[in-house]
C-alpha cells in the first residue's frame, strides 16, 4: 500500500486506498498515475534488436494517465502549487510547454478546478495544439526560434515569465526547467519502477533532454541502487525539428541538467528519429512517437559498441500526437490519403 | 563602460531600475514578438510596433520625419529627453529603432544592455501590465541624418568597387544560402547566398551569454583582427530585413567607434530579389 497515487486533497486523504491494480475501481483518474506498485510497462523490442546478449525494454510512459512521460512531473509541480496554497479563484497556472507537459497539466488542472494558460511555440504539431484546448488550456502560440542565440533563452519560456511576473495576481508558472519537483517526480517513481521491474538487472538507462527532470531524477535514483548503471542521454542533431527535445547546445534553458549524471551523450540526425518511429510502429507494435525513436537509434549504437547489458529506453509518448509531423518527416507517408 | 567609444548610448539593468519615472528619462520597448509588451513591461514603458509603426505601411521604408515626429509625440517624448529602448532578443528591434532615432536626429538615446530577457531574469526588476500614463508632446525632431542609412545603388556601387567593409550578420546558413530566411520567418528573397565580399559575422556574436555585449577589447578582437573588418574603411552592415544588422551597427559605430558605419535596411530580402545582382554562396 502506498499513498503514492493518492490526491492529496483533503477529502480524499483519509480514505484507505486498496492499492491491488488487479482488483481495483479507480475512484479517480488521479489513482492512475504511476508508482513502484502501478509502474507503466516495460517490454521488450524483439525484432529490431539483433543483439540477444544485450536486451533493450521500451518503458511505455504513453501507457500513463494523460498519454505521457509528463503525467509524474506535471502531477509534482500541480500538487506542490496546491499544497503550497499558491492555487485559487482568480489564480491559475502558466506554462511554456511543447505540448506533453501542457497537455497533462491541463487536464490535470481543469479536473481539479484550476485553469492553465500555455504558452506553446508555433512549430509544435497542431495536433499538440488543439490537444491541449481539448484537454482545457488557454493557448498562447508564439513564433520561436527565430535565431537561436546566447542570451535569448526561449521564445515561450520567457513569455511565461513575462505573465507570471506582470500578472503575479492571475498566474503562478510551475517552471518545469528550474522547479527541483520535476527531479523528485522521477526520483520517486520512474527510478524505482525501473529498478523493481528489472530486478536490480539494469545496466543502461537511454533517455532523451528536454527539461532534464527525467535523466536527472531517475538516474540519481538508480546511481544510488547501483552506482556502475550508464546513463545515456541521447539529443537530436542542432536545428532539429523533434518537439520536446533539446540539442546540448539549448541545454542553457534548463537549469535540471546534471552533467555527472550522465555517462554519454549521443547525437543523433534528427531525421532518424521518424524513421526509426516508424520501424517501432510497422515491426514491435509499439506505436511509439519520435523522441521514442530517436532513443532507440541512440541505444542501437551503445548496444553496438558495449555488446553486453540489459538497456532501458524511456519511450516518452506515442505517435498519435506526430502524424503531420510524420507525414513532413517520412517521404511517401502523406500519398494515397486523397480520393 | 568595458572602454567602449560612446559608453553614453549604453545603460544597465540597474541603472534603470534607479531611474525609473524620473522626468526626463522616457523608456520605449520595442519587440520582435509584438506580443510581449502586452504581457508585461516595465513600469512607465511605451511599447511600439515594428510593424505598424516604425515602417511606411504602404512603401517599403522606414516611417517619415513627420510620422516620426507624430509616434514621438504620442509617445510623450520630447527632443530633450533622454530615452532608454529596449525589447526582445537581445534588442534586435530596439537596436533598429536606436538607428531610427539617430537617423531623424534625437540627441539622447541610450539601449538597456541585455534587453528585456536581462530584466526578466532579474529577481529584483519588476514588470507590470499597466498601460503607461502619457501626456502628448509636440515632437519636432532636428536634422534628418541619412549618412546612417545606405541604400542598393550605393550598396551595388561599393561592392563592385570594393572600397568599403561588407558585414553580413545573419546565421552561417543563411549566409551560404543554404536557407533565405531562419526557419518560419516569412520575408524571404529571391535568391539565397550574400554580396561578394561580404565577411559573415553573425550579430549574436557581439554578445555574452546573458546577452549583454562583450567589452570593447573582445568586440576588437573578433571583429577587426579575426574577422577582417578594416577600420580605416567604412562599413556597411546588412541582415534580413535590417533590423539584426542596426545591432551589429551599433556594436561598429558607438561600441567600437569605426569611423563610418551604415545599416543597409534593405539587406538580403531586398538585395537577393535584384535581377542581375552578383552574389556568391
Amino acid at each position: 500500500m502506498t499513498a503514492r497515487a493518492l490526491p492529496r486533497n483533503e477529502k480524499l486523504a483519509e480514505e484507505v486506498i486498496d492499492m491491488n491494480h488487479q482488483t481495483r475501481v479507480y475512484e479517480n483518474i488521479f489513482e492512475l498515475l504511476p508508482g513502484e506498485e502501478n509502474p507503466t510497462p516495460l517490454v521488450r523490442l524483439n525484432k529490431l534488436n539483433p543483439f540477444a546478449e544485450f536486451p533493450l525494454y521500451a518503458k511505455l510512459e504513453w501507457m500513463n494517465p494523460f498519454g505521457s512521460v509528463k503525467d509524474r512531473a506535471a502531477w509534482e509541480l500541480l500538487r506542490d502549487l496546491e499544497a503550497r496554497g499558491e492555487l485559487g479563484d482568480s489564480r491559475g497556472l502558466v506554462e511554456p510547454t511543447s505540448g506533453n507537459t501542457g497537455i497533462s497539466l491541463a487536464a490535470m488542472a481543469r479536473a481539479r478546478g484550476h485553469r492553465l494558460l500555455a504558452v506553446v511555440p508555433n512549430k509544435i504539431p497542431l495536433e499538440k495544439k488543439v490537444l491541449l484546448k481539448i484537454a482545457g488550456a488557454e493557448l498562447e502560440v508564439i513564433s520561436d526560434e527565430l535565431c537561436p542565440a546566447p542570451g535569448l533563452g526561449d521564445g515561450s519560456i520567457n513569455l511565461a515569465k513575462t505573465h507570471a511576473k506582470a500578472s503575479a495576481k492571475k498566474y503562478v508558472m510551475p517552471n518545469q526547467y528550474e522547479n527541483a519537483k520535476n527531479v523528485e517526480a522521477h526520483f520517486k517513481t520512474t527510478g524505482p519502477e525501473i529498478w523493481k521491474q528489472t530486478a536490480g538487472k539494469i545496466t543502461h538507462l537511454f533517455t532523451s533532454l528536454g527539461t532534464c527532470g527525467t535523466v536527472t531524477g531517475t538516474a540519481k535514483f538508480l546511481r544510488e541502487k547501483n552506482p556502475h548503471v550508464k546513463i545515456i542521454a541521447v539529443q537530436p542533431t542542432e536545428g532539429h525539428d523533434v518537439p520536446g527535445l533539446r540539442n546540448v547546445s539549448q541545454l542553457g534553458v534548463s537549469k535540471l541538467f546534471d552533467a555527472s549524471l550522465v555517462d554519454d551523450i549521443i547525437e543523433v540526425d534528427f531525421q532518424l528519429a521518424y524513421t526509426r518511429a516508424l520501424e517501432l510502429c510497422q515491426n514491435e507494435g509499439l506505436l511509439a512517437g519520435p523522441s521514442s525513436g530517436l532513443i532507440f537509434e541512440g541505444a542501437l549504437e551503445i548496444v553496438r559498441r558495449d555488446k553486453n547489458g540489459h538497456g532501458v529506453m524511456i519511450f516518452p509518448d506515442n505517435i498519435f500526437k506526430y502524424t503531420s509531423n510524420m507525414v513532413k518527416h517520412i517521404p511517401g507517408l502523406g500519398s494515397g490519403t486523397q480520393p | 563602460m568595458a572602454n567602449y567609444s560612446h559608453p553614453e548610448v549604453l545603460v544597465e539593468t540597474d541603472w534603470v531600475k534607479q531611474n525609473l519615472g524620473k522626468p526626463g528619462v522616457k523608456l520605449i520597448e520595442i519587440d520582435v514578438d509584438t506580443k510581449s509588451y502586452n504581457a508585461g513591461h516595465i513600469s512607465g514603458a511605451v511599447g511600439f510596433n515594428w510593424q505598424t509603426q516604425l515602417q511606411d505601411q504602404v512603401r517599403r521604408d522606414i516611417i517619415t520625419k513627420e510620422q516620426f515626429e507624430k509616434l514621438l509625440g504620442d509617445a510623450g517624448v520630447s527632443p530633450d529627453d533622454t530615452v532608454i529602448l529596449y525589447g526582445d532578443n537581445n534588442n534586435w528591434f530596439a537596436a533598429y529603432g536606436f538607428w531610427l532615432f539617430k537617423i531623424y536626429g534625437h540627441k539622447d538615446v541610450r539601449l538597456m544592455n541585455g534587453g528585456r530577457v536581462k530584466w526578466l531574469n532579474e529577481s529584483d526588476k519588476e514588470l507590470t501590465t499597466e498601460p503607461p500614463k502619457i501626456t502628448p508632446t509636440q515632437y519636432r525632431a532636428a536634422a534628418t541624418d541619412l549618412s546612417l542609412r545606405a541604400l542598393l545603388p550605393e550598396v551595388l556601387r561599393v561592392q563592385q568597387e570594393k572600397i568599403c567593409n561588407l558585414v553580413d550578420v545573419r546565421s552561417p546558413d543563411e549566409f551560404t544560402g543554404k536557407v533565405i530566411a531562419p526557419p518560419g520567418m516569412t520575408e524571404t528573397a529571391q535568391r539565397g547566398g550574400h554580396i561578394p565580399g561580404a565577411k559573415g559575422i553573425p550579430w549574436s556574436t557581439a554578445v555574452g551569454a546573458d546577452g549583454t555585449f562583450k567589452p570593447a577589447d573582445e568586440l576588437r578582437a573578433i571583429y577587426v583582427e579575426q574577422k577582417g573588418v578594416d577600420p580605416q574603411k567604412e562599413t556597411i552592415a546588412y541582415c534580413r530585413i535590417g533590423e539584426r544588422s542596426s545591432h551589429t551597427w551599433f556594436v561598429l559605430k558607438y561600441l567600437l567607434g569605426l569611423p563610418k558605419v551604415r545599416n543597409y535596411d534593405g539587406s538580403w530580402t531586398e538585395y537577393g530579389s535584384i535581377v542581375g545582382a552578383p552574389i556568391e554562396k
